[in-house]
């Protein structure tokens, strides 16, 4: 079978599962609303330190909202032991592991974009100029979490203890994903030439290379046996 | 034609020897019925041949292919309905026939994909999400997926669990069928009865073993 059309009917699969029961977009989006309002209220008084521990807060945000979207990637699965069918279906396993990972990433993409005009409501932010540059890092950024995040969740799903293993896992690897994000969206939102923080987003991409190469390569060994 | 071929399988779960060695051989058009008492190793049996467990020791050959090193291979000639019902409870009915055998690379029509449900005596819910389908109607369900895999060897989990009457002559109805089209069946059940009307064959898991014994037998056999 093409490998393309592998991912495809994952996504399609995962995308339309979402849309019907909306399990994960609304506790992701009220989990991270409630950040933003927990950290709007604590950091109101000095705006001049708000802007500048901004880069940080848009990233717990995102981060905490990414461990829990993700944790839940595979757990879909082992209602009515799907996923031993995707274990047993005549594909290469690396197409379910990119079609689970591109589900994830258009699910923290679309909160991650409402996300975005309620930083700008509760801090009061000007960043319509730089909204293009922090939505590329963005896309690094939740790229790099994703082929960590939906690989993890695949290994911890079938242990009992998953909801300590998965973050216990996921955050210590996703470290350089999260400087490279708030070094870059720093430098983005200072105004900074591109040249003074380009490097960061070059990591990004190179981190989101071998994340997903890595975690690709890997991704049979834990589906299959 | 061999369509399955398992020679000398045997499995430990850690310290737990599930089976000791068991040989199967199952031709085209042959249907062989698995018994045994609760834990005798009838479902690890069937996930090795389903590929979803690698056997300690032995060799598993479905049309050719070796089970564990050409698995990938393998997986295009079989289908198993075990006790999970591998559907998707957000899915209709016909989204997890989409989803479920476009996996396997081909994408059937909305006609077949009905006809196949009328076969089993769920085409009226065609439209319904699995998660309102009862237990035996999902079970039909599989089924359904089942017709429109076409798989050469079909392998069936205790297959008239949840199922009434009709659906127990329906799913007896359909092993025949995938008989006469030349596919083989390994199914395990309890009902030696109903198993009767299809089995070419017959086995007991007994003492970690296989023991085989004429169908004509099954009703009187102790085991």
């Amino acid at each position: 079978m093409p490998f393309f059309d592998v991912i495809k009917w994952i996504v399609w699969k995962d995308i339309l599962s979402e849309i019907r029961s909306r399990e994960s977009i609304s506790s992701l989006f009220f989990f991270a609303l409630n950040v933003i309002l927990i950290f709007s209220f604590s950091f109101s008084v000095d705006r001049d330190v708000t802007l500048a521990l901004m880069p940080g807060l848009i990233w717990v945000a995102f981060g905490f909202t990414s461990i829990l979207g993700l944790g839940k990637s595979f757990l879909s699965e082992t209602h009515n032991d799907c996923i031993g069918y995707l274990q047993m279906a005549p594909v290469p396993k690396g197409a379910i592991y990119l079609g689970k990972l591109a589900g994830n990433l258009l699910l923290m993409l679309f909160v991650e974009m409402i996300l975005y005009p309620l930083f700008m409501i509760f801090f009061n932010l000007d960043i319509l100029v730089k909204l293009p540059t922090l939505l590329i890092i963005s896309l690094l950024a939740t790229i790099g979490l994703s082929a960590l995040g939906t690989l993890f969740s695949a290994l911890t799903v079938q242990t009992r203890a998953r909801e300590v293993m998965f973050p216990l896992l996921l955050l210590p690897l996703s470290v350089p994903v999260f400087i490279g994000a708030v070094e870059s969206t720093q430098g983005a939102l200072s105004g900074d030439p591109y040249s003074f923080y380009g490097h960061w987003i070059a990591l990004l991409f190179v981190f989101d290379m071998i994340l997903t190469i890595a975690s690709f390569w890997m991704f049979e060994f834990i589906l299959d046996y | 034609m061999v369509s399955l071929c398992g020679i000398k399988i045997s499995h430990t779960y850690r310290f737990f020897k599930a089976l000791k060695e068991v040989s199967l051989e199952l031709q085209k058009g042959e249907c062989y019925a698995l018994f045994g008492p609760n834990g005798a190793g009838k479902t690890t049996l069937m996930k090795i041949f389903a590929t979803l467990l690698q056997p300690t020791s032995g060799t598993v050959t479905i049309m050719g292919r070796d089970g564990v090193q050409d698995r990938e291979e393998a997986r295009r000639f079989l289908f198993f309905i075990g006790h999970g019902s591998f559907l998707y409870d957000d899915l209709t009915a016909i989204e997890n026939i989409e989803f479920a055998i476009g996996l396997r690379g081909w994408l059937p029509t909305l006609g077949e994909i009905k006809m196949a449900l009328d076969r089993v005596g769920i085409g009226p819910y065609a439209s319904q999400k699995s998660r309102t389908l009862s237990t035996g109607m999902q079970k039909r369900l599989a089924l359904a997926k089942a017709i429109l895999a076409e798989p050469n060897l079909l392998l069936l989990d205790e297959p008239y669990a949840s199922l009434d009457e009709k659906g127990i002559a329906i799913m007896n109805e359909l092993i025949c069928d995938f008989l006469k089209k030349g596919a083989s069946v390994l199914l395990s059940s309890h009902d030696r009865a109903k198993t009767a009307e299809v089995a070419t064959h017959a086995g007991i898991l007994h003492n970690k073993g296989l023991r085989e014994i004429p169908v004509t037998e099954l009703a009187h056999a102790l085991f």
